[in-house]
């Protein structure tokens, strides 16, 4: 019976060419789709689960409440909460550990380049686990002449893991010092928040003149990871968090706004596993880009929504098929097959044709997995000895299999043999037909949905980055490093020569770039006002420069001038304790109106103090307020800003130009390596950096509409495939209607109406849903379309459904349309 | 009306040859009743399908109402059609997701008549043929005499200058089947050119005339004496 089974249902798939390749080619995407989804999905899930003490190793937030200003969320700690915590709850904490990546300058022979590396506490060594190769991470983070490397690191610059002794000069600051391996451990795997190559121990004896790096509570630098000892609950020590800031941070009371730390300071613990997709900082706070659990869920999301198309296809030209087949289950009936044994021959062969599906599909993953992992940034593969993989598929297909056999299965064994094989005509039941409507209806609602949400994640990003900023970002090149020693010295000379390229207009030394990741604040007082009035205003410090290059607008007072020396800021070294300096200021528009002027104009001449340093203060005049600039990130609001005019150091060199890019920066690079060529030349594009705070939307936007694509290629074969069965099955009534003088014309409107219905429907269903999610989509970023943008794309994208369903519907119709009616009406 | 001159029919496929119709020559003037006999296979239905331009013959000429259309397109003889020819078939072939109002309608849906003229005249000719009761009916709902009563209906409401039946009687039994012809033959009373394929000698004797068709060649010809 068994072969006699499998024999019919491969004679019908072949019998029915159409429909098995809609039915496998759909499914296959389909799956294909979904098992890509779920790999990604799955590695999301994975991160830093694998720790030995992953449930216990948290990670201490900082959040800092000022009066008037949004909570400013730092995912860092300041450098002396690892003591001051691992003090506080001694009883409930095994360890505290600090991380602090630093951009250094990495010397092997003669070859130098700036690598990452990442200062740490010795505690890291028992909080994670390392797969050490050699050597012992003890030794290695013990002592401050020593680096532990990962394997990357020791096979790049030493050509081996065997490198235990071998030395590399690093620079950071006023380090410059020769490092040798005592440790090479394993490289961490890619599902880990952590970014590590190579670790050396802070002595914060190194940083005297940087104390903010590790000695300042108000600085936050670090990563502060801690172990939480058993049976302790985090939430013990969240709630005692308050209590330990108070403890840890002395106040004058009279001296400020506060009484208290906690009164401006918060700090929170968020356990390892959930960094990865509950990332609580700014975009690019976390040591490599993290995911979202909103990604995840979208994803899932659309996994769900294809392979939901794909059944929908299954089940559709499965219940449609069905109908024509009436007259083998009738026979089947006729010659004694119980109904039970019937469901289970239709559910059998909607099976056989998911398996066949799987394994197309499976094909499509090999084929797409690997371009897929490099534009997600992820290294993804089907690992068939996995158990858990091997589960989803089976399972998929016997979900999908049943699901899409089940219907037809319970209708066609229902049929009563003698009304069918007396009847003569379809069997078709009113009810089959409308759930076909309805399921047309979810894939188009479905595809409608998808096109409206990847035309707002585009047309989002393509509003963020091409929103007027504020200041000139075209034609900006950054030359970055311009403070490491070696070229130091030489900036000036580096900027005159530059200004000699052929093609390069303008050029500015500011320290502070757009869109550099500066986050600095600043206290100010207006003139006469007590301490407790101040206010803190954001900080960007620029040079002389910087205004006229990045073309921005003056709407009061004056820039800053070479030609007055007693325009800028007073340099916290040369002022001593208690005696008031002088300077000049400019303002933006936002913090003038923060700290309380009528208008820009109105704070022109007015003078307000400002802290240099602990217990060193100046008095600056307002000589300038310039326009509201989005200096820091499109993705952040607005701030008020002061711009300190500072001439004493130099981080970047900006370079406005004309032209192509390429030569000048080639020229660019041939000076730097003339004047520095030990220190590694690097630069970025002011566009590209404003750009690249939007890749993720980039990305999101590439995949929704690759996803879209499927969804309705998929939707449209199953319309197709039903299109073509019912203009087979309405042939009669086709006939009589062209009988009846109706033109070919009449025949496909006819057809393509019917197919319209379920489309507009669909769109009716989708539009309030889509519209929904998307406002509060945008709602995340505070420069934002208009989100009545979404009434005319939702209508475009009805449109388009509309129209693909003619364009798939029409051809069909016009084939069935043209034939002689009378072969229809004979053969009845 | 019509005029079949050395009309020919030949069906081809890549193995076999057949011959449905050999130059077969055939007038019927206006208002004639004209029953076509012959066993099965005899070409009576390629006959009547290209009478009423739902086929195209191979050869030969059909003059209708003074105009040649053998080798008309498609569009041009519709629309003849239309204007001229009604359809009775064997099968009734109403459509099953219409009511019998709105299968009635359809005759008159590709005129370009109004909404309420059409409406009109449906009811006017479901009186007519005694339906009017089962308006709002489906097909299913109806005896098979019932239905094949709509499709005379259908056939005239467009005031059809020729209607053409294909067995109408074929599948009513014997009661409903004289109902069935006794309308034809009031219809022909009134001016309707009727021509009529049928089986059965009783039915054709309502016809004025009989042609008998055998392997596509007309035999006899008999003309009766005015009822």
């Amino acid at each position: 019976m068994f072969h006699n089974y499998l024999q019919v249902a491969f004679r019908n798939l072949v019998a029915n060419r159409l429909y098995s390749f809609i039915n496998i080619i759909g499914l296959a995407v389909g799956l294909a789709a979904c098992v890509m989804i779920a790999l990604f999905v799955r590695d999301e899930l994975s991160y830093d689960k694998h720790w030995d003490k992953a449930d216990s190793i948290y990670r201490l937030h900082t959040t800092f409440n000022i009066p008037g200003r949004e909570p400013m969320h730092s995912v860092h700690a300041a450098g002396p909460a690892k003591h001051a915590f691992l003090e506080y709850f001694e009883q409930d904490v095994v360890a505290t550990s600090r991380i602090r990546t630093f951009s250094t300058v990495v010397k092997h022979g003669d070859q130098a380049l700036f690598e990452s590396i990442q200062w740490t506490d010795p505690e890291t060594a028992d909080i994670f686990n390392f797969d050490v190769i050699a050597g012992s991470m003890k030794d290695a983070l013990d002592d401050k002449s020593s680096i532990a490397v990962d394997r990357s690191f020791a096979e790049r610059y030493f050509g081996t893991t065997e490198a235990l002794g071998e030395v590399v000069n690093v620079n950071i600051y006023d380090i410059t010092r020769d490092y040798k391996v005592a440790a090479v451990f394993e490289d961490f795997p890619e599902n880990t928040v952590l970014d590590i190559q190579a670790f050396v121990a802070i002595d914060e004896a190194d940083f005297v003149n940087q104390r903010w790096e590790f000695e300042q509570w108000y600085s936050t630098n670090v990563y502060m990871f801690f172990e939480l000892k058993p049976g302790i609950s985090i939430d013990s020590i969240n709630d005692r968090s308050a209590a330990f800031l108070d403890t840890a941070i002395q106040i004058d009371p009279d001296a400020g706004a506060f009484t208290k730390a906690s009164d401006f300071l918060e700090v929170r613990a968020q356990s390892i596993k959930d960094i990865q997709l509950f990332p609580q900082g700014r975009n690019g706070s976390e040591m490599k880009p993290t995911g979202s659990m909103t990604s995840v869920i979208i994803f899932v999301a659309i996994a769900v929504l294809i392979l939901l198309i794909a059944c929908i296809n299954f089940m559709n030209l499965a219940t449609a098929k069905s109908t024509q087949r009436a007259r083998e289950v009738a026979l089947r009936k006729v010659l004694g097959a119980h109904r039970g044994q019937l469901v289970a021959q239709f559910i059998g062969e909607s099976v056989l044709v998911a398996l066949i599906g799987l394994a197309v599909g499976v094909a499509l993953v090999e084929l797409l997995i690997n371009p897929f992992s490099d534009f997600i940034g992820k290294s993804l593969a089907l690992d068939y000895s996995d158990g858990a993989t091997i589960a989803l598929l089976l399972g998929l297909v016997a979900f999908v299999g049943a699901a899409g056999g089940a219907y037809p299965a319970l209708v066609l064994s229902g049929f009563l043999p003698a009304r069918v094989l007396k009847a003569n005509k379809s069997a078709e039941t009113s009810g089959s037909a409308s759930l076909r409507n309805a399921l047309v209806i979810t894939q188009f609602a479905i595809s409608i949905g998808l096109i409206v949400a990847t035309s707002v994640v585009y047309g989002q990003r393509l509003y963020a980055t091409s929103k007027d900023p504020g200041f000139s970002k075209e034609n900006i090149l950054v030359i970055t490093n311009l403070s490491r020693s070696g070229m130091r010295d030489k900036q000036e000379a580096l900027r005159q020569q530059v200004e000699q390229i052929p093609g390069v207009l303008k050029t500015s030394l500011a320290p502070d770039t757009p869109a550099n990741g500066n986050t600095g604040n600043t206290n100010l007082i207006r003139e006469g006002e007590s301490d407790k009035e101040s206010m803190l205003i954001g900080r960007q410090v620029v040079d002389h420069d910087f205004f006229d290059l990045y073309d921005v607008e003056l709407l009061a007072g004056r820039f800053y001038d070479r030609a007055r020396e007693t325009d800028g800021t007073p340099l916290e070294e040369n002022a001593t304790d208690g005696e008031q300096q002088v300077g000049t200021l400019i303002l933006n528009e936002a913090a003038s109106y923060r700290m309380g002027f009528a208008s820009p104009t109105a704070a022109i001449g007015e003078r307000v103090r400002m802290g240099l340093g602990p217990n060193r203060e100046a008095m600056m005049e307002i000589i300038g307020v310039v326009r509201d600039m989005q200096f820091q990130s499109m993705r952040e609001p607005m701030r008020p800003e002061m711009y300190q005019l500072r001439t004493d150091f130099y981080l970047d060199l900006s370079i406005k130009f004309e032209g192509d890019a390429q030569p000048i920066l080639r020229e660019v690079e041939a000076i730097w390596r003339g004047l520095a060529p030990e220190v590694p030349f690097d630069y970025g594009f002011i566009d590209d950096r404003i750009e690249e705070e939007f890749a993720r939307e980039e990305q999101q936007s590439v995949l929704l509409a690759v996803f879209a694509g499927l969804a309705i290629v998929i939707a449209c074969m199953g319309l197709y495939g039903l299109a073509s069965f019912t203009a087979e099955r309405r042939t009669k009534e086709i006939g009589i209607r062209k009988v009846m003088g109706a033109s070919v014309f009449d025949i496909v409107r006819l057809l393509i109406w019917q197919f319209s219905k379920p489309v507009l429907v669909a769109n009716l269903i989708a539009w309030p849903l889509v519209a929904y999610g998307m406002v509060s989509w945008l709602e995340s970023f505070p420069y934002r379309l208009d989100s009545w943008i979404i009434v005319p794309l939702c209508v475009v994208a009805g449109l388009i459904a509309l129209m693909i369903a003619w364009a798939t519907v029409g051809g069909n119709a016009a084939r069935v349309a043209r034939a002689n009616p009378i072969k229809a009406l004979r053969y009845e | 009306m019509l005029k079949l001159h050395n009309l020919s029919k030949v069906y081809r496929t890549d193995e076999v040859e057949t011959v449905a119709l050999d130059n077969v020559n055939i007038e019927i003037e206006s208002g004639e009743f004209v029953a076509i006999m012959g066993p099965s296979g005899c070409g009576k239905s390629t006959l009547l399908n290209i009478v009423g331009m739902l086929d195209s013959s191979s050869s030969g000429d059909y003059v209708f109402m003074g105009e040649n259309v053998a080798g008309y397109p498609e569009s041009k003889l519709s629309n003849i059609r239309k204007q001229n020819i009604g359809f009775i078939f064997q099968s009734f072939n109403l459509i099953d997701e219409l009511t019998v109002e709105e299968n009635i309608e359809l005759a008159l849906l590709y005129h370009n008549i109004p909404a309420n003229v059409r409406r009109e005249r449906v009811a006017k000719v479901m009186d007519k043929v005694g339906i009017a009761h089962r308006a709002k009916h489906m097909p299913s709902q109806l005896s098979g005499g019932q239905q094949q009563r709509v499709a005379v209906a259908r056939a005239v409401v467009g005031d059809q200058a020729m209607i053409l039946a294909d067995e109408p009687t074929g599948n009513l039994d014997s009661a409903h089947g004289q109902e069935v012809m006794e309308m034809l033959q009031a219809l022909n009373a009134e001016g309707t050119t009727i021509v009529m394929v049928t089986h059965s000698p009783a039915h054709a004797d309502y016809a004025r005339r009989t042609i008998n068709l055998f392997d596509g060649h007309v035999v006899t010809e008999n003309l009766r004496a005015a009822v």
